[in-house]
């Protein structure tokens, strides 16, 4: 007889005896724990004892005598745990679907000594997860040691992992489950790899779980948030200026957190992977996505070029701006195109010094996308602002000064109702709020009229060159006026204006740091100026007249001192 | 008749460069505004001109400055302060000849000597002008050349649009008084006496308006400098 045939041979004698056993003590109740222990491990201490699952799956059923007898339900026997296994019901005839049904079913054995009650007593967080019936996830089955020996044979970074590289889930008081599954390779791989969990979670220890209420799956997210920025403190402080922040506490939860963009246990790094700032990016604008492909930087990065713009390259990864607003992302434009003044000087420059100041000029009321977008449409957008704190005078803040709310507010501005703002509407706004001792400031920006136009910067030889679109009294570019009010939330109140409002005494003060030579002129100095020269020449003409009148007089005084003479 | 020296060089230098680059400023000024009426240039020569015409005057303004202060012959522009009540009956009377005796042939009251160009309402007038409208007008016109340069100083006076403003003011009133101002020097007791002084430095002047003079030169009406 070969081994092959032999070793099973053997291993068959124990079930035998194990039924011999059975044959004898059928019907009896075994005396006590330990001999209910011996009597399985008759079969269980084999350590080659499996059992093919209905998924196929093997599941081992071998029991080490020893780890058991040592672990803390050591001395409670198999049928405390396994109530439904007794002489005449034996699994070997039972049906097991798989491993995690088993598993599952047979911790909720576990709650008929571990009451969920004393559960939540002890350590609340075992009573969501008990219910999940998840307990030999996290414990084990047969071998499970004394809480504070568990405790300390495993390191503070795989302790959290012991139950948290299961699948378990928690639930959110919106009915949502969130899954608490850890990847631990993921973890470890990730820019936080060689952190421990309670670093970032620091409200957890081996000695402490708090039981912790989330609304919903968003709200834990957003809420963890805190997490990271108690280490990245000056990032956060960043994001804290960011209008998605401004969204998040005004109560759109659809903001982006830091988790959104970098993950929460694989968490990215940027300087690892840049194109973190443009997947995550599109999550939420996937609608400027096609813009941004067409465009010179999309062109270019799609050509394999790793250094072309990303959304997070112009738009800051973390202090994001409401860009309609502020002409701040010119900043990150020339970050890049660190010459572009003197660039921009071999045509636009001043004699007879030329400066790249000059060029910077234009950069501080031109967005960058007005020339470089090809093709857009312009407009001169006058942005409501604070002149004191240099923060956009808000519509709330407006509406509340104004005495009226957000649907209101155009009706109030637009005084005459003729559905355009005009520029003694915007004095008499002006006047109103001085007097309330609010300091406002329109600030204007050239800008191209929407945000899909202002991605597709094209190439430096389709920008436009022409001053005449912006310096003549009929500039092309300087048709559509807009007054800007910010809104909460990253919008803002688009009011058309006239095309004149530039060019009107009425706005000196109120846009008195816009300018553009040649089409913000004011009417009024037009005239004046021909008032001047029609002065000008009437005073010599006049004044000729008079002496030509007066020649006569000056004729007979001639000839009087003649006379004496 | 007698010739009077009124104009050293310097002074005929500087005064024939600042008027030709009033006008031209004034000229290509009116170009920048209205763009759309006036076709001389285009908008882009009409700024190129306009800025280097702008700082060829800052230079010429310093050159003035210098030779006045230099020379000592600042003090033609400074009215009498220790006699107010004495130049303001002065100014009186000399507005006076303007508006009526110069129509029935009355003299002058003002004799000029190199000591004394101006009269009263002159020298009240260029005194404004030379210590406060040119430079206002010089710092406007360079906060406008290059407004980002200029910033922190173009936001101390409130935004480049008051500085637009000041400068565009102070062209109306350059385009009228530069008409004016060649009317007056015609007003000499020929109406180019003035003008040719300006060329060559004299002016002459009839023997029965002349008396002894601080140089021993006889006096002369005097419009312009």
């Amino acid at each position: 007889m070969d081994n092959n045939k032999i070793i099973p041979a053997l291993l068959f004698i124990p079930f035998l005896i194990f039924l011999s056993y059975v044959g004898t003590a059928k019907g009896a109740a075994i005396s006590s724990p330990k001999k209910e222990v011996q009597l399985c491990l008759a079969c269980h201490a084999d350590n080659t004892l499996k059992k093919k699952l209905m998924d196929k799956e093997i599941l081992s059923l071998y029991i080490n005598a020893n780890d058991f007898d040592a672990s803390v339900h050591g001395k409670t026997g198999c049928t405390g745990c396994h109530p439904d296994i007794t002489m005449q019901n034996h699994p070997r005839v039972k049906m097991i679907a798989g491993r995690r049904e088993y598993v599952a079913k047979l911790s909720r054995n576990c709650s008929v000594c571990h009451t969920p009650e004393q559960l939540k007593k002890r350590q609340p967080i075992h009573s969501s997860l008990a219910s999940q019936g998840t307990c030999v996830q996290c414990h084990g089955s047969h071998y499970i040691k004394p809480v504070a020996a568990q405790k300390a044979a495993v390191k503070d970074n795989v302790y959290c992992l012991v139950c948290h590289r299961n699948n378990i889930s928690t639930s959110m008081k919106n009915g949502e489950a969130l899954s608490v599954f850890v990847n631990e390779t993921a973890l470890r791989s990730s820019a936080h790899g060689s952190l421990k969990c309670t670093e970032c979670h620091t409200e957890f220890s081996k000695n402490r779980h708090p039981m912790r209420s989330f609304g919903s799956r968003r709200v834990y997210s957003t809420d963890l948030a805190e997490l990271c920025w108690k280490c990245h403190s000056e990032t956060s402080k960043r994001y804290k200026t960011s209008i998605h922040f401004e969204k998040l506490t005004a109560g759109d939860l659809k903001s982006p957190v830091c988790t959104d963009c970098h993950g929460a246990h694989s968490v990215a790094s940027i300087k690892v992977d840049k194109a973190v700032g443009l997947r995550s990016c599109n999550r939420c604008h996937d609608n400027m996505n096609s813009s941004y492909e067409a465009s010179v930087h999309g062109r270019a990065r799609g050509k394999g070029n790793e250094k072309a713009p990303v959304c997070s390259s112009c738009h800051n990864a973390h202090d994001v701006q409401f860009t309609a607003m502020t002409t701040r992302i010119k900043e990150n434009c020339l970050r890049c195109h660190k010459d572009a003044g003197k660039l921009h000087n071999k045509w636009l420059s001043n004699p007879p010094i030329t400066l790249p100041s000059f060029a910077q000029t234009h950069f501080d009321v031109v967005a960058c996308a007005a020339c470089h977008s090809a093709g857009s449409e312009r407009a001169v957008y006058l942005s409501l602002y604070n002149s004191r704190t240099g923060n956009p005078l808000t519509e709330d803040e407006l509406a509340k000064i104004l005495d009226t709310d957000s649907k209101g507010l155009a009706a109030k501005i637009d005084e005459n109702g003729d559905g355009t703002i005009d520029a003694k509407e915007i004095w008499d706004l002006f006047a109103y709020l001085f007097k309330k001792g609010a300091a406002p400031i329109l600030i204007g920006k050239m800008d191209v009229r929407t945000a899909t136009e202002a991605h597709m910067i094209d190439s430096k030889a389709e920008a436009t060159k022409d001053c005449d679109k912006c310096h003549s009294p009929q500039a092309e570019f300087f048709k559509d006026n807009f007054v800007a009010i910010k809104q909460d939330g990253g919008t803002r109140l688009l009011l058309k204006a006239k095309s004149e409002v530039l060019n009107s005494v009425y706005t000196i003060l109120p846009a008195r740091k816009f300018y553009a030579l040649g089409s913000t002129s004011m009417k009024l100095l037009d005239i004046l100026f021909i008032v001047a020269l029609i002065g000008g020449i009437a005073v010599p003409i006049g004044h000729m007249s008079l002496r030509i009148i007066t020649s006569p007089l000056r004729a007979l005084r001639r000839m009087g001192k003649g006379g004496k003479k | 008749m007698k010739r009077i020296f009124l104009h050293p060089l310097a002074v005929r230098i500087w005064h024939w460069m600042n008027a030709l680059g009033f006008i031209i400023l004034i000229v290509t000024g009116a170009q920048i505004r209205f763009a759309n009426a006036i076709q001389m240039f285009s908008f882009e020569t009409a700024v190129k001109v306009h800025s280097w015409l702008g700082f060829i005057l800052l230079a010429n303004y310093f050159i003035w400055l210098v030779y006045y202060l230099a020379t000592g012959n600042i003090k033609i522009y400074i009215p009498p302060l220790n006699h107010p009540i004495e130049f303001a009956k002065k100014a009186l009377i000399q507005a006076k000849f303007y508006g009526w005796g110069i129509m029935v042939g009355d003299e002058n009251p003002h004799h000029s000597t190199f000591d004394h160009k101006f009269n009263p309402m002159q020298q009240v007038s260029y005194l404004m002008i030379m210590v406060a409208l040119i430079p206002v007008q010089i710092i406007t016109g360079l906060f406008l050349w290059d407004p980002h340069l200029f910033g922190p100083a173009v936001n101390l006076i409130g935004g480049i649009q008051i500085a637009d403003l000041i400068h565009v003011l102070l062209w109306i009133f350059f385009s009228a008084f530069i008409i004016v101002h060649f009317y007056l020097a015609t007003l000499g007791h020929t109406p180019m006496a003035h003008i040719i002084a300006m060329f060559s430095g004299y002016e002459e002047e009839h023997e029965e308006h002349g008396h002894e003079a601080g140089h021993g030169e006889e006096h002369s009406h005097s419009a312009g400098h």
